[in-house]
């Protein structure tokens, strides 16, 4: 068993990791996910005792504290007991040896098999990682960048050593050859102690039961491998999944904000997180139970910006909204989905606090919202449908995006000015005289719906509800809108509730979904799982009605 | 490996180099015979000699028919006549090249072999106690220039203590034989090769050490210590052949200019090499025996890119794999 306590390591005063505690049992494969820089491979690299910098804290391997061996000793437990399998990397194999010799070689050196019978064994390994017979003898420069991942693999696994640390064994491999891989992994790992360290999450989700994300040199999340996946608690980790290509997810890909810093003072995530508070600028969180994974975040990982229990409203004898339990968390996109009449704007105009709800009550982050305030407007800000009825004809651009730090009454006339210049600058319009001047006749479509939104961000508000704001535009406009509002969410981590009739817009742009029908909530669930996997009659109608390029659909419809 | 086309290159540049011996001297100005045989032989020309030099070289043919004798006589291995030292330019030559090869082919021997030693271990524990040291050694060293080292060690050991001969290969008229003989060729050896040795020494080992400090940063040898090797296996096996390649191409240069680079000890010590005979050569102006060792030099230089070539596949497959 691979037990680390509180690794700190640090070259030249630059902290890398800073108390790692990880453990992994005998037969265990935990995964350590994490960007570039995170500090993944020097976690491998640390365990392999090939580090020059300064290591403190204890990697425990069975009884052995390997911090406290002598070279000597650590160099007989590399490779028979602990080894790498390598990033592949240029000259990353001696370019002078042949590749049989460089795979044999830890046998021989390490005395456990004589020349012949080591490159027999050596060779049986190659073949089985996909190297061709005739390639045994070749040099290095030879071979593809993906054989010499294999050869590196084969490599690792020549001494069947007890713990195998595996750095992006699949990287520099084509997507058949990846596949091939993973099984042949799948098999090599079993009943073997196997620290998977790559920023690939299909890998972890195939090879790993436990998975640990690395940032800035600590854990921040550690659980279950499909947990995380599925429903990731730490901003890191979703944001992680967010910008990782695959075919599970559907949502556009999203980038995350700025970028890693070492020598961050409190939690290491907080410059880029959009949920921080004053303490998280102070304070280290500690790894703690959150929801069956350990969590290392002030705010127990990623909060509800806005949630509804129980809410109704009702307009005479019409249930226009009817008991709707719903909660749009920190960062995401949720998309309410229905058809018109469903009660979807009722439900946005209760939650932008424009419509007093009949019953139920509603939460910004963990307080409960009472009567509509100033202070609420600040939080939550809507975008209307109409771009040209949304604004009043008598204001300039300048003037109706500076209009809600007026009514606030926030700075003065000259720091209103500059703050909104900025947000008209950050909805991507031009910031000249003329334009700023403008009258909204002037304007077109996706000119006035931006200033719209300029007109929302300028509060700087945590929750941005649209209520279909893309409608009176046409679909290269409405695109530049919905990218535009996905940037702002990258960017400032806007929690976005986008109501919408389109379900083939929501799944672009959506987290999550909730479809709605007569008042209700039919059904809810990730993007992914409500597009591919709906269980609800209403929204597979809306599936069915929804755009696509098929000729066959309408052709069946009508029989 | 070596493939005709490689082979070819060298053909072409032996052809070159032939031809253009034939050409230089009918360029000069004046009298062939003068440009070909120079000062010497105008004391000792009679209308007799003038005579059988003209047939001989085909002075009074077309330029293709002297050209065409030129080729046949360089078949025969007839390189022309040294007036000055009465003989036939090939025999000169060969007489004095067995020396050249014995003292220059040591010399580069354990040069490059002490520089790659001295340079890998230097680079091992780069700025350590053992680095420092040979570093400024070295340094200090290739501050001397080579005659300048010779006459030196000239004057300490064969002049002051009298324990090393002072010049030539051998006692010439002591009449030794077998194995005494040997003694006595090791002897005057010793000076002129070590002065050659601690002369070159200097850039195999900077070579060394600086290509040794940049392959040790090389992924490869991280990998060599992942496995658990031995620091001395990790040392010569994975960084240390890597770390020769420059070297090698070095020495080959080296090699190739010989008869120049050894003239100047040679004159010091008075070694009857092929430097002093090219010193002595000039000093007479005794043109056939200088295009004698102009091709005897082209040959080296080829002969030595050759081998490098060779040589240089076998260490490092990347070569091979290029062409």
């Amino acid at each position: 068993m691979l037990k680390i306590e509180d690794l700190k390591v640090s070259f030249d005063g630059e902290s890398i990791l800073r108390g790692i505690n990880l453990e992994v049992a005998d037969d265990e494969c935990l995964a350590v996910i994490g960007e570039s820089g995170a500090g993944k491979t020097t976690l491998g690299l640390s365990i392999m005792g090939l580090l020059n910098g300064n290591t403190a804290g204890q990697i425990n391997l069975g009884d052995t504290n390997i911090l406290t061996l002598s070279e000597e000793e650590m160099r007989n437990l590399r490779w028979s007991h602990v080894a790498m399998a390598f990033q592949s990397s240029q000259n990353r194999l001696n370019p002078t040896h042949r590749i049989l010799d460089q795979v044999a070689e830890p046998l021989i050196a390490h005395g456990k098999q004589e020349k012949a019978p080591a490159r027999e064994k050596a060779a049986g390994l190659l073949e089985k990682v996909g190297i061709e017979p005739e390639k045994l003898s070749h040099y290095p420069h030879e071979l593809s960048g993906g054989e010499q991942q294999r050869v590196l693999i084969a490599m690792a696994l020549v001494n069947e050593p007890e713990l195998l640390i595996l750095d992006e064994p699949i990287s520099s491999l084509d997507a058949k050859s990846q596949v091939e891989m993973i099984a042949f992994l799948r098999r090599a790992i079993a009943g073997r102690m196997t620290l998977l360290v790559t920023h690939n999450l299909s890998t972890a989700a195939k090879l790993a039961s436990r998975t640990a994300t690395l940032y800035g040199g600590r854990i921040v999340e550690l659980g279950p491998t499909n947990l995380m996946l599925s429903q990731p608690r730490h901003p890191y980790t979703r944001a992680l999944l967010r910008s990782y290509p695959n075919m599970t997810t559907v949502k556009d890909l999203q980038g995350i904000k700025g970028r890693m810093d070492r020598r961050v003072i409190g939690c290491p995530f907080h410059p880029r997180c959009t949920q921080a508070i004053p303490i998280c600028r102070e304070q280290i969180p500690a790894l703690e139970n959150h929801e069956g994974r350990l969590v290392a975040c002030h705010r127990g990982g990623i909060i509800p910006a806005l949630s509804v229990t129980d809410i109704s409203k009702s307009f005479k004898t019409l249930k226009a909204v009817d008991g709707v339990s719903l909660v749009l968390e920190h960062g995401e996109t949720l998309a309410l989905v229905g058809q018109s009449g469903s009660g979807k704007t009722t439900l946005a105009r209760m939650l932008s606090g424009i419509l007093e709800p009949d019953a139920g009550e509603i939460f910004i982050e963990h307080r409960k919202a009472g009567q509509p305030s100033k202070d609420f407007h600040r939080t939550v800000q809507l975008v209307f449908q109409n771009p040209g009825e949304a604004l009043s004809h008598r204001l300039t651009v300048l003037e109706a995006v500076r209009e809600p730090l007026e009514v606030q009454g926030i700075g003065t006339r000259a720091e209103q000015d500059k703050a909104a210049r900025k947000v008209i600058e950050e909805v991507e319009l031009p910031t000249t005289e003329e334009f700023l001047d403008e009258y909204p006749h002037h304007l077109s479509g996706g000119e006035l719906q931006r200033v719209n939104i300029a007109r929302a961000l300028v509060l700087n508000p945590q929750v941005l509800i649209a209520d279909e704001p893309t409608a009176f535009l046409d679909s290269s406009i409405q695109a530049k809108v919905l990218k535009l509002l996905m940037n702002l969410q990258e960017n400032r981590g806007l929690s976005m509730l986008f109501i919408t009739h389109d379900i083939a817009v929501a799944r672009k742009i959506s987290d999550r979904i909730a479809v709605m029908h007569e008042g209700r909530i039919a059904e809810q669930g990730s993007t992914s799982q409500i597009i591919t996997s709906p269980s609800s009659p209403h929204t597979q109608s809306l599936l069915d009605s929804a755009a696509g390029l098929h000729s066959d659909t309408e052709i069946a419809r009508d029989e | 490996m070596l493939t005709k086309g490689n082979l070819l290159t060298y053909l072409i540049a032996l052809l070159i180099i032939l031809t253009l011996n034939f050409f230089l001297p009918r360029m000069m100005p004046g009298d062939p015979l003068m440009a070909i045989y120079g000062d010497e032989a105008l004391v000792q020309m009679s209308p007799q000699l003038k005579a059988d030099l003209t047939e001989r070289f085909a002075l009074d043919q077309s330029l293709a028919e002297q050209f065409a004798s030129y080729w046949l006589a360089l078949f025969r291995g007839d390189l022309g006549y040294s007036y000055s030292y009465n003989a036939p330019v090939t025999e000169v030559i060969f007489g004095r090249l067995p020396w050249t090869l014995l003292l220059a082919g040591l010399a580069l021997l354990l040069s490059t072999a002490i520089g790659i030693m001295l340079g890998i271990e230097s680079g091992w524990r780069r700025g350590g106690r053992f680095d420092s040291g040979v570093l400024s050694g070295m340094v200090t060293l290739s501050g001397f220039p080579d005659f300048f080292l010779g006459i030196l060690l000239l004057l300490l050991f064969a002049v002051n203590l009298k324990v090393l001969p002072l010049f030539g290969a051998e006692d010439v008229y002591s009449g030794l034989s077998g194995f005494a003989r040997l003694i006595d060729i090791g002897e005057h050896l010793i000076l002129p090769l070590t002065t050659l040795v601690l002369a070159r020494i200097t850039g195999g080992y900077l070579l060394t050490r600086n290509t040794m400090i940049g392959v040790l940063k090389e992924p490869y040898i991280l990998l060599a210590r992942a496995k658990g090797l031995k620091p001395r296996t990790v040392k010569y096996r994975h960084a240390g052949r890597n770390s020769m390649l420059p070297v090698m191409t070095q020495t080959g240069i080296w090699m190739g200019l010989m008869v120049t680079g050894v003239l100047f000890i040679e004159v010091v010590f008075s070694y009857p090499g092929i430097g002093l005979l090219a010193y002595d050569a000039l000093t007479f102006r005794d043109y056939p025996v200088l295009q004698g060792l102009l091709l005897v030099s082209a040959f080296c230089v080829l002969g030595a890119n050759f081998i490098v070539d060779l040589l240089y596949a076998r260490v490092d497959p990347r070569v091979s794999y290029a062409h």
